[in-house]
């Protein structure tokens, strides 16, 4: 800055007017001349998989605003405040720009083809060495849906390792078993238009308030509705009920369960769909039978005549919805309370019609796409490994050998990592994902990555926790940079449009994809003449025809038109795209005989309970200005300003007996590690003997402290619950 | 004020109309419930112009905020804002006992009150009161860059942005208003939250106690606050604010540190020169130009307070409203008397003890407006008559000390530093027995401050004051003399210091782990 220019912000003569004037812009109305754009690319948001549709406001090859889409059928021009900054994470600090390899322990910058050659050779050596399964590949949910198209056939056939999951198993992998297990097949049934006509809509260990905020304009929009909320914590959303239900933690089972033995016992049920359209009634009625009003008020801490009122009223309602999310699945029993919610759902009819359907509401913006497409847990097009008619099926699609289809899924994310500590895993790619801050029990995953022979790390930032532990960091695009489609919670795929060129040398995960494709020799064979996303989007149209996630219908143009449609949308829909669907709505389900299952389920209480070393429980989850585990929302200041870092919440009698303050530095310690001076919270939100703990944040990291106790089914990790204890820390004011 | 574009705003049904002032009812239901397909209102929502009478006002409903602040978010956006500048913000109240907790939000930007404090204060006429919206609308060209109105705002919505040496604030997005386009906030909210509604202000006058007023925020008493707050039915006795806890520490203000003590040390030495020369018949004229000297220093250092100290002559502007300006024309006047009667000193000219006297009155009316001007409803510490006291107690203490010296220790002059002395340490008792037994939380707070993590500093400029008062019998030679002015100076300053620093301000309640915005 010249003398004379800093002489004039001294004394004053230069209040930087322009910078700080505004104009009327056509899209945004008047506002600051700076957040005007030349050109406006619709897009949708790359954050939750609400899958709110926007704009992204692009300037001189900067991207320097966004707004809602108004035409969106999902948000109708509202967002919440990460996506109204999430143009932010683009120009973001810490984005990763170069490929860097590990010489000497040191990261280097290297070109692309030595970068991707490395790569391969390093994989391939140890494949040779400890077989092609000592290969495992760790995914995300926010890569587009032709990315994880090309990346499973690239992993499974190219690499020829079945070692592969996303780190989706960290978050829906239990709604996605529930689903399987009760309908037959993945799938949330509904749609959100739901619950805006839902009489009763329950939400289960879901705190859309915080986590979905763009979903609660649903809920206010339904004015007759009755909101019940079950969390052991008083959330936004629980604050928000008609009947808040503040149940034990991990007692939801108890308490589905109950809710069932009432509905049974008092012949509220429905009936006729239960012997049309159900098999099991008279195994659950038999399971139920402990479930007594007095044990499942025991079990949840619940008044009996409260449960008895919410079972009356969700089986008496016209059409009753179920939402939940992480509090039912991150929990060893995870599955069974899906399946217990499937129950209540079937039993009452509640499922296919409008306002009515159990309903998991999704985390990562395309988690959807990669349980659809992914080639991890199921072959693409929700077929089964298991079934010899579906392996014959894809394999002709794919003009292969149906003999190179597994028949059986490989290790889940949890036994990847195991695989490691065990010395059978030998390398790792990990894409999209920070499993050093999202992982639980965190020692467990340094061990393991400390055993690998070669680790790489494809990621939009660098450095993250574990991009620094990389043998090979892959740089690259992310959301803004890239064209592609995310599949949201309601099944609505929603196209996502490159604004800006990727930093520096990044590149797509997709042309990495076929890079490293092309290195091994397969590219032509996997991907015959793509070349852009829409080829692997039209492969993919093919393959899903017909099944239950039939995308046939849809193509780019018309999702540009349309701005979302839900699957099923198989050629020749006659419905307007953007209307509501849902599944299962003719009674038939995916099972062999077309009939849901009502499965048995059996509360019991979670793993580590409190004792009098650890005598607290503790209770994991978000805030709204965060996003996972603050790779682009920690880079961004307005964000940061509102939410600059960790807290934990404690009850006033606890903190009273311990002794603390507001205020105060604690220390939270579990039988396996501690977080470290972080500020105490004292709040009635959390119940006597519970504290609270935001995960997003990697200098407390709430995975410090958490366990490694899976659901067996999922294999969805049981963050919520476990036993610690707090003390002040040392160096606090007194 | 001209609102050319204002007749753009059609007037047919689609709009919100008024029955009284604090019901809303929708015309058109179709337009307000919005299709079901998305939940949300369409594009225009805004009300007519306002008529005659009448203004425009927020409206925002607590039940329906979910604290997700996209207001915020959007604001600064809209505003090309720092993230440390937040126009509008959302705090947390909370009460009840799990499971019946309740915490709710607020979300604030400005309350385009009746009667700003933040207008009524400003020396340079950078707010207006918009005749046709009621919007207060702050002037960036017009604007010194002062802060005062930051301090009479009970809500602390006016914020400095030091990048342009300028406040800022809320402006209801007239830019956008005159538009028909919603304002930044309430075209973002997901829930619906905040509406623009038309007030008819005779009957807000009336009746505004009870929908301006929130547990959480200030009373609406200081501006009477336009902004309607719906609150939830049931609120738990004890909902308070989240951040009781969090007192840090206000800017010191440096410059204005060293103002305030060097006019009141001048003014204190004119007059004591003054009385010498009346009484004693002595003509101290190199104290005389050193007290000018600290005058101007103290004139000088006051602009350096200033984001742009250029424009500092603009403050003399609304001398008829701003006690700012008051200051600064009285301590302008002070001046040009103190240099007048300085010179007639050093050139010996007689019969000119009525210019000595007219700097004294001139320089004490500066000490009073100056110390009336830190009354403020935004800062309640200070709104107290021991203000005063304490700017007149370090005027009394340090214009004894100079006659202490001029005198060589005569025994008038002494027992004038021992009263001043006792004046002082009176005044530090009062005002924290004021503050220690105050249940207000902003007066109690700066107790908290004063004998929390400022105890060092008053114990400092207690024995600071004590020891020179104790050294008051021994002062047989000048040093000892200006020792103990030095002593008794120094004190002064930390006790200018302690008073920047400790108090607390009135504000909306923020959130738990707020960070100080920089």
């Amino acid at each position: 800055m010249s003398l004379m220019r800093w002489f004039a912000r001294k004394a004053g003569l230069d209040i930087r007017s322009s910078k700080y004037s505004y104009s009327e812009d056509p899209v945004l109305g008047f506002t600051s001349s700076r957040k005007q754009a030349d050109r406006w690319v619709n897009s949708t948001c790359g954050y939750c998989s609400v899958g709110c549709g926007m704009q992204l406001g692009v300037k001189d090859g900067h991207v320097v605003s966004v707004r809602g889409n108004r035409a969106h059928p999902v948000n109708a021009g509202k967002l919440c405040p990460k996506g109204l900054a999430e143009h932010y994470t683009i120009e973001a600090e810490g984005r990763a720009r170069f490929p860097l390899l590990r010489k000497n322990g040191q990261l280097e910058r290297v070109n692309w083809d030595d970068a991707i050659g490395t790569m391969v050779e390093q994989f391939r050596a140890v494949q040779c060495k400890y077989g092609p399964e000592s290969l495992g590949i760790i995914s995300t949910g926010q890569l587009v849906t032709e990315e994880f198209y090309a990346l499973g056939k690239l992993v499974q056939l190219g690499f020829g390792t079945r070692n592969y999951d996303g780190n989706t198993t960290l978050c829906m992998s239990t709604a996605v078993a529930g689903y399987k297990r009760s309908f037959g097949s993945d799938g949330p049934p509904g749609a959100y238009e739901d619950l805006e006509h839902a009489d009763v809509i329950l939400l289960i260990g879901a705190n859309v308030a915080e986590n979905h905020p763009i979903l609660c304009t649903r809920l206010e929009a339904n004015q007759s509705k009755t909101l019940i909320v079950v969390d052991p914590r008083v959330t936004k959303t629980a604050m928000m009920a008609d009947i808040y239900l503040p149940v034990k933690p991990r007692s939801d089972l108890a308490l589905i369960n109950g809710l069932l033995r009432i509905v049974i016992d008092e012949d509220l049920y429905d009936k006729s769909f239960v012997a049309s359209h159900t098999s099991g009634l008279e195994d659950l009625r038999e399971s139920l039978t402990p479930y007594t009003l007095d044990y499942a008020a025991q079990i949840t801490g619940l008044e009996p005549e409260l449960i008895r009122k919410t079972a009356l009223l969700y089986a008496n309602a016209k059409a009753a919805f179920i939402g939940w999310t992480m509090g039912v699945n991150h929990s060893t029993k995870g599955t069974e309370t899906v399946n217990a919610i499937n129950n209540l759902a079937l039993i009452t009819g509640n499922i296919g019609r409008k306002g009515a359907s159990p309903f998991s509401i999704t985390g990562q913006c395309n988690a959807m796409g990669t349980r659809e497409t992914g080639f991890t847990s199921g072959i693409p097009g929700y077929r089964k490994f298991e079934s010899e008619m579906d392996r014959r099926e894809i394999a002709r699609l794919w003009n292969i050998s149906a003999e190179r289809i597994p028949t059986q899924r490989g290790l889940a994310y949890p036994d990847i990592i195991e695989g490691a500590v065990a010395g059978k895993i030998r390398a790792l790619w990990i894409l999209g994902t920070n499993p050093l801050v999202s992982f639980p029990n965190i020692d467990v995953l340094k061990h393991a990555l400390g055993n690998l022979d070669f680790l790489v790390v494809q990621d939009g930032f660098h450095p993250t926790p574990t991009t620094e532990l990389a043998d090979l960091v892959l740089p690259a695009a992310i959301w803004g940079e890239k064209e592609g489609t995310y599949t949201n919670s309601e099944r609505r795929v929603s196209k996502v449009n490159a604004a800006v060129a990727p930093p520096a040398e990044a590149r797509s995960d997709f042309d990495i994809f076929l890079a490293v494709a092309e290195h091994l020799g397969c590219r032509e064979e996997l991907f015959p003449d793509w070349r852009e996303p829409r080829d692997a989007f039209d492969e993919w149209r093919r393959v899903s025809a017909g099944r239950l996630c039939d995308y046939s219908g849809m193509t780019y143009e018309l999702l540009d038109q349309s701005c979302g449609v839900q699957w099923p949308y198989p050629i020749g829909e006659k419905s307007r795209a953007t209307a509501s669907r849902r599944l299962y709505s003719n009674g038939q389900f995916e099972t062999d005989d077309g009939r849901a299952r009502l499965l048995s389920t059996r509360w019991e209480p979670f793993p580590e309970q409190p004792n009098s070393e650890f005598p607290l429980i503790l209770n994991t989850g978000r805030t709204v200005e965060h996003w996972h585990t603050r790779t682009k929302t920690g880079a961004i200041s307005i964000l940061q300003r509102m939410s600059p870092r960790a807290w934990l919440e404690m009850n006033p009698k606890d903190a009273q007996q311990l002794n603390l303050q507001a205020h105060d530095r604690v220390e939270v310690i579990s039988a396996r590690g501690r977080v470290s001076k972080i500020e105490l919270r004292i709040t009635e939100i959390v119940a006597p003997g519970q504290v609270f703990l935001p995960f997003h944040f990697a200098e407390t990291n709430a995975n410090q402290i958490t366990q490694s106790a899976f659901d067996p089914i999922s294999r969805e990790p049981n963050y919520k619950q476990c036993a610690v204890r707090v003390e002040r820390s040392s160096g606090n004011p007194a | 004020m001209e609102l050319p574009l204002l007749t753009q705003i059609y007037e047919d049904g689609n709009f919100l109309r008024l029955t009284n002032a604090s019901s809303l009812v929708p015309t058109d239901q179709a337009e307000i419930s919005a299709p079901s397909s998305c939940g949300v209102g369409a594009e225009n929502r805004m009300p007519r112009t306002p008529g005659h009478g009448e203004q425009y006002r927020f409206h925002f409903d607590m039940t329906k905020c979910i604290g997700c602040k996209c207001c915020v978010v959007a604001c600064n956006e809209q505003n090309g804002n720092p993230a440390d500048i937040l126009w509008r913000r959302v705090g947390e109240i909370e009460g009840g006992v799990y499971p019946q907790t309740r915490r709710h939000y607020l979300s604030m930007g400005c309350n385009h009150c009746l009667e700003p404090t933040c207008m009524t204060g400003c020396p340079v006429e950078a707010y207006t009161k918009d005749g046709l919206t009621g919007i207060v609308r702050h002037s960036a060209d017009a604007c010194i860059g002062c802060q005062y109105c930051t301090w009479n705002c009970s809500y602390g919505v006016p914020q400095y942005n030091a990048e342009r040496g300028v406040v800022g604030k809320c402006d209801m997005c007239y830019g956008r208003l005159t538009r028909g386009q919603e304002p930044a906030c309430a075209a973002a909210c997901p829930e619906d939250a905040i509406r623009i509604e038309i007030v008819k202000v005779a009957e807000w006058r009336e009746h505004y106690r009870g929908p301006a007023n929130s547990p959480g925020m200030p009373s609406a008493d200081d501006s009477i606050s336009t902004t309607r707050i719906t609150l939830p039915a049931k609120l738990p006795a004890d909902v308070s604010k989240v951040d009781l806890n969090q007192l840090h520490p206000e800017h010191a203000h440096w410059p204005l540190i060293v103002m305030t003590v060097l006019t009141q040390l001048s003014v204190g030495a004119f007059t004591a020169i003054c009385c010498l020369q009346v009484f004693a018949a002595q003509s101290h004229r190199t104290a005389a130009l050193v007290a000018l000297l600290m005058a101007m220093l103290a004139l000088t250092a006051s602009t350096l307070h200033l984001g742009r100290p250029i424009h500092a002559m603009r403050a003399l502007k609304m001398w008829r409203r701003s006690w700012l300006s008051r200051e600064v024309l009285l301590f302008t006047l002070f001046a040009l008397a103190a240099t007048a009667y300085s010179a007639t000193l050093w050139f010996g000219v007689r019969g000119t003890s009525w210019l000595g006297a007219l700097t004294a009155v001139l320089g004490m009316c500066g000490v009073a407006v100056s110390a009336r001007l830190y009354l403020v409803p935004g800062r309640p510490a200070w709104k107290s008559p021991l203000t005063v006291a304490e700017f007149g107690s370090t005027t009394v203490l340090l214009g004894a000390c100079g006659a202490d010296i001029l005198t060589r220790g005569a025994e008038d002059a002494r027992y004038a530093v021992f009263w001043g002395f006792i004046l002082a340490l009176m005044t530090i008792g009062l005002k924290l027995a004021r503050l220690g037994r105050s249940k207000v939380h902003e007066l109690h707070g700066s107790w908290q401050l004063l004998t929390g993590v400022f105890s060092n500093h008053l114990l400092i400029r207690i024995a600071l004051a004590c020891t020179g008062t104790a050294l008051l019998p021994l002062a047989a030679t000048t040093w000892i003399r200006i020792t103990i002015a030095l002593l008794m100076v120094s004190s002064e300053f930390i006790g200018r210091y302690l008073f920047f620093v400790t108090v607390v301000p009135t504000n909306m309640a923020s959130e738990y782990l707020a960070q100080e915005a920089a």
